[in-house]
């Protein structure tokens, strides 16, 4: 039984540690993005958030008009647990002047696959131990144990990699644009029901992310801003509970948030969208210029 | 309280062997065992289809009858084998024990308890009573039969899970060739979930030196329906034939009888899968086509067309298993035929998904060919060399670490 374990944990450090050095190898995706975070840049301004965030900010125009180095860290699908994550295992190597954090109004409210999708953050669980482990130990108790073994830690990788080994996913900065506008004749007078990923309860978990986000870039002295991106339809979130409580923690910690639901710049501007939730890349230009506008004149690089 | 009812049924049983009215015990045991399932299994079900089927007929009736009541875990599984505890002692072919902890034991041993293989009582109760010691072997065994059982579960069924659990759980929005890959694929999911745990019950148990029966015998290489129904779940469908099939006379009787008996007992094993006329309707196509077999097929069954027509009448049966309705399933049989469309890929993580799974199926695939088909050929598990045997478990166990789900998926049988 010794003989088999000493086997099987051979095999796992010698396959693990293969699988794991092909992670890492990543040019291009969501993983080699990631990494570029963890492990490089070294950018003045980084942006978070979900798919919103990484299809929305364009680096190239805030290097222009704010004369600094930007990287867009927005990940799709992934949710403020995993931000915060990643938001430490950054600061532990490189301090940027200012974080702009992409809000979505439901980031407060329950969801499965937001846990689920923290495995994304496995490959790290090496080298960033302290700094994952809250967050991942909230997925299960029994976090140490499971990526003590290097196979799982690059668990359902192999075809990531694969995949943009043999058809490369280019961005810019981490920013991937989308093109193509909506059919202004096929557009549904109300915004059509969307499959829901979360159920309306705040969960307590997020919240703490959410300071936690806000404590981490405050303890580094880094100027923090809250952005909410702009939607083809009219949104009312006077009822959203999550929305509210995170427009109350961004005045109880003195975090600007610019706010840019139902902005008339954008609503109801089919030219403007890829789609009813995301700005294709015409919107991306004109909602960056309005945010670093507005960030000129809140003066936070200064 | 089903053990204590059958501890004391078992006993009066014996007393009264020979004695007219001993039947009213067997009865007793029936009543009480199939009355708690029926209660907690089959009530709010029978409500619901007596409303439905009132409402269709114009009749409005408010439904006050259904009750609030969660299905004990494993009621289906450990009900079965406490019958067949009773059933054998009034036949005579068991005595009962008179240790009470052993029998308890015996109906809530807790590796099978929630899914099975449904024991005998004859196989596993003595076991409780005779004294184990452990057995290196045994431990041995019985972990290589786990590792197997995780590579099933957490490899093969739950990546095939969720391309299946993707299109069945949206119809709407899916074509015929994404409903027949949906389909293929959950003929592996429900295979390696069901077979995965009952491998990881039969390994548990082995740890402790108690030998469990075989639940599985590679049933995708069955060349007709009644092999496959002797490869697979062997625990319940052998139930069934000893307590249910048999006792109605079997095929000892009369054809017509023989074909009814053929088709009530398929037809109430739909019934005992789940409360819902999905599992009736399964049940009764398995039925009909065991019908048709004993009508028009008169020889043995072999060859790989055999095994492939077999393979494609159980995944049209497994429609009817999987769908959340009767109307779904008929709506996918319609739009498989008439509408083939395009296959469902997904974008993204969802190809990745479907891949893993694809790989999953074609290692198990390959494995379970070799074993049917070329058994004498080189082995991994019973190889000379340790170095050989180890490290093809260390592989097994690498994929499962690699490629498996982990996540809080459930058993599919643990619904049952």
């Amino acid at each position: 039984m010794i003989k088999f374990v000493i086997v099987f944990l051979l095999a796992d450090i010698v396959l693990g540690s293969v699988a794991k050095q092909l992670f890492f190898s990543q040019k291009t995706g969501k993983y080699a993005r990631t990494t570029h975070v963890v492990h490089d840049t070294k950018a003045d301004i980084v942006v978070f958030g979900s798919s919103h965030a990484h299809r929305h900010y364009i680096p190239k125009v805030i290097d222009e008009e704010l004369q600094s180095t930007c990287y867009n860290a927005g990940a799709e699908g992934q949710q403020l647990l995993y931000h915060t994550a990643l938001l430490k295992m950054l600061v532990k190597r490189s301090t940027p002047k200012l974080i702009v954090l992409n809000i979505d109004e439901n980031f407060l409210y329950t969801s499965k696959v937001a846990y689920d999708r923290l495995s994304d953050l496995h490959p790290y669980y090496d080298d960033y131990r302290e700094e994952l482990k809250p967050t991942l130990g909230l997925r299960s108790k029994l976090i140490d144990f499971k990526l003590f073994f290097k196979s799982y830690q690059a668990n359902s990788t192999i075809m990531h990699v694969i995949r943009y080994y043999l058809s490369p996913q280019e961005d810019d900065h981490g920013y991937r644009p989308l093109f193509g506008k909506l059919n202004k004749n096929k557009i549904p007078k109300s915004k059509p029901e969307e499959v829901k990923e979360y159920q309306e309860f705040i969960d307590d978990n997020f919240v703490n992310a959410l300071k936690d986000f806000i404590a981490t870039s405050k303890s580094k002295q880094i100027k923090l801003v809250f952005v909410t991106s702009p939607t083809f339809y009219e949104v009312d979130n006077v009822t959203n509970k999550s929305f509210t409580m995170i427009r109350e923690i961004s005045k109880e910690e003195k975090v600007p948030l610019l706010n840019f639901f139902n902005h008339e710049l954008f609503m109801n501007k089919p030219s403007l969208f890829h789609d009813y939730s995301h700005l294709n890349n015409d919107g991306a230009l004109l909602f960056t210029k309005q945010v670093t506008n507005e960030i000129k004149k809140m003066k936070l690089l200064k | 309280m089903s053990t204590l009812v059958d501890y004391f049924v078992g006993h009066q049983l014996h007393k009264s062997a020979g004695q007219p009215g001993r039947k009213k015990w067997l009865w007793l045991s029936i009543c009480f065992n199939l009355g708690l399932l029926g209660f907690f299994k089959y009530y709010n079900f029978f409500v619901a289809s007596m409303q439905n089927a009132l409402t269709s007929i114009g009749f409005e009736v408010e439904n006050t009858w259904t009750l609030n009541i969660i299905l004990p875990v494993g009621i289906s599984f450990y009900t079965f084998q406490t019958l067949s505890y009773a059933i054998d002692i009034y036949k005579g072919k068991l005595k009962p024990t008179n240790n009470f902890i052993a029998f308890a034991a015996f109906v809530s041993f807790f590796p099978q308890l929630v899914a099975g293989p449904i024991e005998r009582a004859s196989n596993l109760l003595p076991q409780f009573l005779s004294k184990r010691n452990f057995s290196y072997q045994n431990f041995s065994y019985g972990i290589k039969l786990m590792i197997w059982g995780f590579f099933l579960k957490l490899v093969v069924a739950d990546r095939a899970a969720i391309y299946v659990n993707a299109v069945y759980g949206n119809i709407e929005n899916h074509e015929g060739l994404s409903f027949v890959a949906a389909t293929i694929l959950f003929a592996f999911q429900i295979y390696g979930d069901f077979a995965g745990y009952s491998l990881i019950a039969i390994g548990t148990a082995k740890l402790f030196s108690f030998d469990l029966m075989a639940n599985f015998n590679r049933p995708y290489f069955a060349a007709s329906i009644s092999e496959f129904w002797s490869r697979w779940h062997i625990s319940l469908s052998t139930w069934f034939r000893d307590y249910l099939y048999i006792p109605l006379g079997g095929n000892r009787v009369k054809k017509p009888r023989w074909l009814f008996n053929l088709f009530i007992t398929f037809l109430i094993s739909g019934l005992w899968h789940g409360a819902n006329w999905t599992f009736v309707v399964w049940g009764a196509l398995n039925g009909i086509y065991l019908i048709c077999e004993a009508l028009f097929l008169k020889k043995k069954r072999k060859g790989i067309l055999n095994v492939f027509v077999t393979f494609v009448l159980i995944n049209f049966s497994w429609i009817f298993f999987r769908a959340e309705s009767i109307g779904d399933a008929f709506y996918m049989i319609k739009t498989i035929v008439t509408n083939p469309g395009r296959l469902y890929v997904g974008s993204g993580d969802d190809i990745a998904a479907s891949l893993y799974a694809a790989l999953a199926i074609g290692i198990l695939v390959l494995i379970e060919v070799k074993k049917e088909y070329f058994d004498t050929l080189f082995t991994i598990s019973n190889n000379r060399f340790e170095l050989v045997r180890m490290l093809g478990y260390a592989m097994i166990l690498f994929l499962i670490l690699y490629f498996g789900v982990f996540g809080k998926g459930q058993f599919i049988y643990f619904q049952f």
